[in-house]
């Protein structure tokens, strides 16, 4: 391993277990210390200079294809072995700091390294269609009564039937994060993407990340039994992954 | 139930940058997104999702 050429950087992924095998993965470098491994690639500097950067990210092409290049070198590595993922944007520009880096929090590495080698993070989202959940809670008829009366009480029973929804996705996505997260080694509740990112009609009310053991399919069969039990009440159910171990990555404290 | 193998061509930008960007270990290089980047990021992408969203949506229309 020499430096990287001129004018670039050295981009590190993550940090993996050290594996003869890393080295057969393309476009990739190896930077080794002691057992660990951090996986990189020359990345043009000017790309990731700190002015630049800012705007960088809101280039969506940009920011699409180097956080898919991020993503697939990680999932190849995790392929291989147990690799600890670094957050978007690690890069140094000498090898020798990358050897600083990997010997500074070596420790971490590893102890992370130890709880994720052999599993993998499952993605799990729960949408809610929220008028066919309204229409399940049901509501009383309008009393027959002057019209104005009868307007009255619909806006109160509207209200109440929301509010009514509102707590029951609550409760629909803490039972779904109990149950999956009884089947799993680790679990984290992110906040659920709003809709004006997703531009889904229906509303995510539990975006979940569980770590699991490579191959376990608990997680799955207890996502299928909450399909199954929460569909009338307009529940649909997300499984994304297997996902190399992001939600995992740091150190529990 | 609907299941979404993680091969980064059936992976949402959105789920990728919540956790190619949102998650991981922070180390410190010689460039680091500081948090403050990291909201830009997310006012800027807000921005871009939401108007790819319309413009999908339209699209299918």
């Amino acid at each position: 391993m020499i430096e990287a050429p001129a004018g670039t950087a050295w981009y590190v992924y993550g940090v993996a277990e050290d594996d003869p095998t890393l080295a057969r993965l393309e476009g990739v470098e190896l930077i080794r210390d002691s057992g660990l491994t951090a996986v990189v690639r020359a990345v043009p500097l000017e790309e990731y200079d700190e002015a630049a950067l800012p705007e960088r990210l809101n280039d969506r092409d940009w920011l699409e294809r180097n956080a898919r290049a991020h993503e697939d070198v990680l999932q190849e590595v995790a392929a291989v072995t147990a690799v600890v993922p670094l957050r978007f944007g690690a890069i140094y520009r000498s090898r020798d700091q990358v050897l600083g880096m990997l010997d500074e929090r070596a420790g971490e590495f590893r102890s992370t390294l130890e709880r994720v080698r052999g599993h993998v993070e499952l993605g799990v989202k729960a949408w809610v269609d929220l008028p066919s959940l309204e229409r399940t809670l049901g509501g009383d008829e309008v009393a027959a009564g002057s019209a104005g009366a009868a307007y009255l009480q619909r806006r109160r029973q509207e209200q109440e039937r929301s509010r009514q929804a509102t707590a029951r996705c609550a409760e629909l996505a803490e039972e779904a994060h109990r149950r999956l997260s009884e089947v799993a080694v680790a679990a984290v509740a992110n906040r659920p993407q709003p809709r004006e990112l997703t531009g889904r009609t229906e509303a995510m009310v539990l975006n979940g990340a569980y770590l699991v053991r490579s191959g376990d399919d608990l997680l799955r069969l207890e996502v299928e039994r909450l399909a199954k039990e929460h569909s009338s009440d307009g529940v649909e159910y997300e499984l994304t992954g297997p996902w190399p171990p992001h939600n995992f990555a740091e150190e529990r404290t | 139930m609907v299941e979404r193998r993680s091969l980064a061509e059936q992976v949402t930008l959105l789920d990728l940058v919540d956790r190619v960007l949102n998650k991981g270990v922070v180390v410190t290089g010689d460039v680091t997104l500081s948090v403050a980047d990291v909201d830009l990021v997310y006012v800027g992408l807000r921005l871009l999702l939401a108007s790819a969203a319309t413009l999908e949506r339209e699209a299918a229309r």
